[in-house]
């Protein structure tokens, strides 16, 4: 039980810091441009997050992880929407668009097998990942590393952020801002 | 006029996302998908019809507004709700910082952090007592106003 409460306070952590790395980074630029309005408008949304955080309910109390089988379709998703981007000039949200809704009648192949329901999830995460340009993410060595490791936050978050908007976006940047950052410090 | 239409971008994104998905019993990732794509072809097939700025940012705005509609019923959210979080992912977007452009899954954090500090709020205001007695008491001050003008029209 203990191990399970340390992965959960772990990836709510590690959330939690992208989320704050994130707004930190926005009101360092606005406040360099001295842009005042933007800064406290940052700052505000800051303050109504924490209460996000404090008053609504966002994990369920079970502690259950995503099988594997189904969180390899992360890194899947991430090339596919990556190469697409890459070797066509329709632009990112065209390329994740189709790759979503391809992936979206999967399920339809057969209702009753319930592997196949979690599978368009999975993809649309990775999809996020692919969406990344090739400034960020060089080659497909590095989107497939990006991929890997939002499929093991989007294994570990199964009950965290339940049914949440936003949260499979979160955890490819998560994927993708662990391995920017290892590549820019290599 | 250009922070106007992406605003409403962010609106329409959440909602409409929301909409097909409870509406049309489709599940959230054919929503928000099909609709981004449905957005993103369009302004490929007529990129003369709005501004550069636009033709480039409205898919974008309306493929990450997408997520705050992606979800469940039991967080009991409405569609002012969802609106207000378009309102403020479209906000967030147009302050957002150059160092994380081409990250993906930026707009999917932006997303949770709008979606979060929306229903935050609210929360937060149903909960509290003198602030629900604030909304109520500002509500009833503004009816008969737009009761009224909407008569003299």
């Amino acid at each position: 039980m203990k191990k399970h409460k340390v992965i959960r306070i772990f990836t709510i952590a590690s959330i939690l810091l992208i989320q704050i790395i994130f707004l930190i980074k926005l009101v360092q630029d606005k406040y360099a441009a001295n842009n005042r309005s933007a800064t406290l408008t940052i700052l505000l949304i800051a303050i109504s997050l924490a209460l996000g955080y404090r008053y609504v309910s966002l994990h369920h109390k079970l502690y259950a992880y995503e099988k594997i089988s189904v969180a390899i379709w992360v890194p899947i998703g991430a090339l596919a929407c990556y190469s697409l981007n890459l070797h066509t000039n329709l632009g990112s949200v065209i390329c994740a668009g189709i790759i979503g809704t391809i992936a979206s009648f999967i399920p339809s192949i057969s209702k009753d097998i319930a592997y196949l329901q979690k599978i368009p999830a999975a993809i649309y995460c990775g999809v996020f990942v692919g969406m990344s340009s090739s400034l960020v993410l060089p080659s497909t060595q590095f989107v497939l590393a990006s991929g890997t490791l939002a499929g093991i936050f989007y294994m570990l978050s199964k009950k965290l952020f339940f049914g949440f908007g936003g949260k499979l976006g979160t955890i490819a940047f998560c994927g993708v801002l662990v391995v920017a950052l290892i590549n820019y410090l290599a | 006029m250009n922070t106007i239409a992406l605003i409403l971008s962010g609106i329409a994104g959440a909602t409409l996302t929301y909409f097909v998905s409870t509406h049309f019993k489709q599940s959230t990732v054919r929503a928000s998908a099909l609709l981004s794509l449905v957005v993103g072809l369009f302004f490929y097939a007529f990129p003369d019809l709005l501004n550069t700025f636009l033709t480039k940012n409205i898919p974008m705005v309306f493929f990450g507004s997408s997520f705050i509609g992606m979800v469940s019923s039991k967080y009991q959210v409405n569609y002012i709700h969802l609106a207000m979080a378009g309102v403020l992912f479209g906000m967030i977007y147009l302050l957002k910082s150059d160092f994380f452009i081409g990250f993906g899954g930026m707009l999917g954090a932006i997303a949770l952090i709008a979606l979060l500090s929306t229903l935050g709020v609210t929360k937060f205001v149903s909960k509290s007592n003198s602030l629900k007695k604030g909304v109520q008491n500002a509500k009833a001050t503004l009816k008969p106003i737009f009761r009224e003008k909407f008569k003299r029209k």
